[in-house]
């Protein structure tokens, strides 16, 4: 028994040692690294870099080195142009203006931390037609089981049952297949708008469940069916030019609209390891993929979402020493990890 | 003579017991009564909006708990022990070893699991009033991680007690620190879920510390 002692505690030891001395030395030698914000521009059409000039204000810079001031991004800097008067009056011969420019601005930012997590299968629901006009806290909640969603009030903690079986009725004569995937919704009143949720039913098509006068109404999209949707977001920005994103099976992206038409974008992407982040306005939505390489750059139409050029951007190679981790800046978990 | 070395544990522990379930009991009640009195103010749609949307447990106050309830134990029950080598005497007693010291430490894990099983009953039942099943689940499985910590505080104490020389403690406290660090890494609910399995058949194998530690007090190991 001595042995076995000894043998565990230098075993451990040697796991602490492996866990503890490469974070410390990644701590003290490894340098940080910031790519600068970069956009694809409606007026050079190319993408311009962020970069703070010497003594001067800042300025834009594209993939070919050429140089700009904030004429290059008037749609980001839109407020500031204007104010100057030199936000022009057209753009691609499309008439603009300012409250047009502000309503159609998008910015949608989701990490793996986001995707990798152990959540509860409860969902607040809120009422998308509220009584007085602004969109209240939720009364109502979505709990997904096995063989069913239901819907419970929150405050009394007790299940509606009137209020599931409508639910169920309306689930069943779409050929919801249960138990429910993924739900992607955000419950907040800090929005214009409520679409409440795009669910995926165990043969991963899509729908989408929103509380409509207290009814919770059920949506397909048939377009969505056969894509095997791994992951999807739900948007509910001023402009409604799309009702969610979509990644399929393939990590490929695309654009649910409103009228329920599902648009391919031409972006991969893959939710579990990569950061997304998309910055969209009146006439093109930048969207940049990001992992530990470096960043992938798309700019889509945003008439039709169509991919009109791209551009990558690899990280310098730093070495961090391997060690034993528990925890990763992709996900919530704690497991151990040899990286 | 089972029964002799439980009624020597029980002798040892009693005050220590009653100490650690009054505390359990005094933080139980203040963390339910916060609690309700958030429902009575805020209404209980606040409970499950603060656990959905930020992944709040609600009973974090209890986190630190199990892991200081098995401290004081594992001291109550090991301190008596060492104190002028009476361990000596023990081991000089008409019975296997290796089967006494099972024996009081099977005591100890098990007057802990069933504080635990009772606090986290309670909580359970009490949480079932405000929040769905699904979530008084994810509650329970957060706590889990606490109890082992619990449990792997209870055996380290323990090792380092027993452990005769100072200089062989540095490396048990060395461990015991990091693995109890690793414990609560996360606050995360539901981080450890996958992991648990692993982490609980490691808290178990730290209990052949406690069998190292008399092995090398036997030999008459000391600074």
């Amino acid at each position: 028994m001595k042995r076995i002692g000894q043998i565990f505690l230098w075993g451990s030891l040697a796991l602490v040692a492996l866990w503890v001395i490469p974070s410390v030395v990644n701590l003290m030698t490894l340098e940080g690294y910031s790519t600068p914000f970069t956009l694809y521009s409606c007026t050079v059409h190319d993408f311009t870099a962020l970069d703070r000039g010497e003594g001067s204000d800042f300025r834009f810079i594209d993939t070919k080195g050429n140089v700009y001031g904030d004429e290059a991004q008037p749609m980001f800097y839109a407020s500031l142009l204007a104010s100057k008067g030199a936000l022009p009056d057209s753009i691609e011969g499309r008439k603009i203006s300012l409250e047009e420019i502000e309503k159609n601005k998008v910015i949608v930012s989701v990490r793996p931390k986001d995707v990798n997590k152990t959540s509860a299968p409860v969902y607040l629901l809120m009422e998308s037609v509220p009584e007085r006009l602004e969109l209240q806290d939720p009364e109502d909640a979505l709990v997904s089981r096995k063989d069913g969603i239901y819907v419970y009030n929150m405050e009394k903690n007790v299940l509606l049952e009137e209020k599931t079986a409508r639910l169920r009725k309306a689930l069943d004569s779409l050929g919801f297949a249960y138990p429910a995937k993924l739900f992607a919704g955000n419950p907040s009143h800090h929005k214009a708008y409520d679409e409440g949720y795009l669910v995926t039913d165990a043969r991963s098509r899509v729908f989408q469940l929103k509380q409509v006068n207290g009814t919770v109404q059920v949506r397909t999209f048939p377009q969505a069916d056969n894509l095997g949707v791994k992951y999807l977001t739900i948007t509910e920005f001023e402009n409604h030019a799309t009702l969610g994103y979509l990644v399929d099976a393939d990590s490929r992206l695309h654009m649910l609209v409103p009228d329920g038409r599902v648009l391919p974008t031409g972006v991969t992407y893959v939710p579990e390891k990569e950061d997304l982040l998309v910055v969209g306005d009146l006439f093109y939505y930048t969207v940049k993929t990001s992992d530990d390489k470096g960043e992938h750059f798309w700019a889509l139409r945003s008439s039709d979402f169509y991919p009109v050029a791209s551009y990558e951007r690899a990280y310098p190679s730093g070495r961090s020493l391997p060690g034993l981790r528990f925890t990763s800046s992709l996900d919530n978990w704690v497991k151990p990890r040899f990286k | 003579m089972n029964k002799m070395i439980l009624y020597k544990e029980w002798l040892k522990t009693r005050w220590v017991l009653l100490g650690i379930l009054l505390v359990f009991a005094a933080i139980g009640f203040y963390c339910f009564l916060n609690l309700s009195k958030v429902v009575e103010i805020r209404g209980g749609a606040l409970l499950w909006e603060a656990m959905v949307a930020k992944d709040a447990i609600l009973v974090d106050v209890f986190r630190y708990l199990p892991a200081l309830a098995g401290i004081f134990l594992g001291l109550a029950q090991a301190v008596p022990e060492i104190q002028h080598k009476r361990l000596k005497l023990t081991l000089h007693l008409p019975y296997p070893q290796k089967r006494m010291l099972l024996v009081m430490v099977a005591f100890g894990l098990l007057i802990l699991a069933l504080l635990y099983a009772l606090q986290a009953c309670l909580s359970a039942v009490l949480l079932a009033q405000w929040l769905a099943s699904e979530l008084v689940s994810r509650i329970l499985r957060t706590m889990l991680v606490w109890y082992l910590a619990g449990w792997a505080a209870y055996l380290f104490t323990w090792a380092l007690c027993l452990e005769p020389s100072w200089k062989m403690r540095v490396p048990v406290v060395g461990v015991a620190s990091a693995f109890l660090y690793l414990l609560f890494l996360s606050r995360m609910p539901e981080a450890y879920n996958g992991f648990l399995p692993w982490l609980l058949a490691y808290t178990l194998l730290s209990g052949v510390l406690l069998f190292h530690g008399v092995a090398r007090f036997k030999e008459g190991a000391q600074d």
